[in-house]
């Protein structure tokens, strides 16, 4: 029994959306092989979604979910009470400018600032052991003695202008 | 432009560390004692150093002849005249953690007299003695505190 496009076009539409049953599939694909105009109206409506579906493609992909989706969950997150270091780490997973890795220069900036600072900082600045005092001793013109005491705390450097001074330590 | 701005802070940040170490200033302390064996008088302004001029001296009278606290910059050095012809030139040459490095000159009549470079640690005293004057020697103490 042939069936009239008017009695097959709803039918036509469930069958486009993959919605008909097998009884209902058997009977729309008996007609369209019977039916041009019903073949041509079933092109139309798979034309007319590849002409909706692909702007919509492209207009999806340039929407960026993970981000909506980290902001959802970052107002989510601050329904509960942080720690600073969840806060921290949400900070650092949602700011814009650390997703463009600015922080690796300014990372490496501060490492290399903190390494120079403590070369300059302890440059000269060893820990002696209180031990030599004394780092040189020069004199043009007389003899000089060093004598170092431990307790008290006590370096003396002595000057031998003459002769006779040479019996004034002890 | 953020690069610019970077580099002008990252170039800030250097430059604060080498002038928060050049304007370190040591307090430091110096004094001249003339020592003697004439009487047996101790200046009671060297009480805190009699016990180490006892112990390492045989002198038995210490005077002090002068007394200068001042606060050393450094390779800004400070020059006092310790006694008539003679200047003790005293410069902080070098700043660590737990000493300050000075350079002391003995100067009489333009020369060098001492030249000497010493590490002193908080507690320390360099005692330089050894030029003659009057009836006894003069001894110069020099300590930083820090």
């Amino acid at each position: 029994m042939k069936n009239s496009c008017s009695s097959v076009a709803t039918l036509l539409e469930k069958y486009f959306d993959q919605e008909v049953t097998d009884e209902e599939r058997s009977l729309a694909e008996g007609h369209l092989q019977d039916c041009p105009a019903c073949r041509d109206a079933l092109e139309s409506m798979e034309e007319l979604r590849t002409l909706v579906r692909v702007p919509v493609e492209k207009a999806v992909q340039k929407e960026d979910f993970p981000w909506v989706w980290q902001k959802i969950e970052k107002e989510i997150r601050l329904q509960k009470k942080q720690t600073w270091w969840q806060s921290l780490r949400s900070w650092l997973d949602v700011t814009p400018l650390l997703k463009r890795k600015v922080w690796i220069p300014a990372v490496a900036a501060a490492v290399v600032s903190l390494f120079i600072s403590t070369q300059i900082i302890f440059k000269e600045t060893p820990s002696y052991p209180d031990g030599s005092v004394v780092e040189y001793v020069e004199s043009q013109s007389d003899n000089v003695m060093v004598y170092q005491l431990e307790e008290p705390k006590v370096t003396v450097i002595w000057l031998f202008e003459g002769p006779e001074e040479e019996g004034t330590t002890t | 432009m953020k690069r610019v701005g970077f580099l002008l802070a990252a170039f800030f940040i250097f430059s604060l560390f080498p002038i928060s170490t050049a304007s370190a200033q040591v307090p430091v302390r110096m004094r001249v004692i003339q020592a003697s064996n004439v009487g047996h008088n101790i200046d009671p302004s060297l009480k805190d150093v009699h016990h180490e001029l006892g112990s390492l001296f045989s002198f038995t009278s210490y005077r002090l002849l002068r007394e200068e606290n001042v606060s050393l910059s450094q390779n800004h050095p400070v020059t006092i005249t310790a006694h008539p012809g003679r200047f003790l030139e005293v410069n902080l040459v070098g700043l660590q953690r737990d000493a300050a490095k000075l350079r002391i000159r003995v100067i009489r009549e333009g020369k060098d007299i001492l030249d000497t470079q010493v590490r002193l640690s908080p507690g320390r005293t360099v005692l330089i003695g050894g030029p003659r004057h009057g009836e006894g020697v003069v001894i110069y103490a020099v300590s930083a505190r820090f």
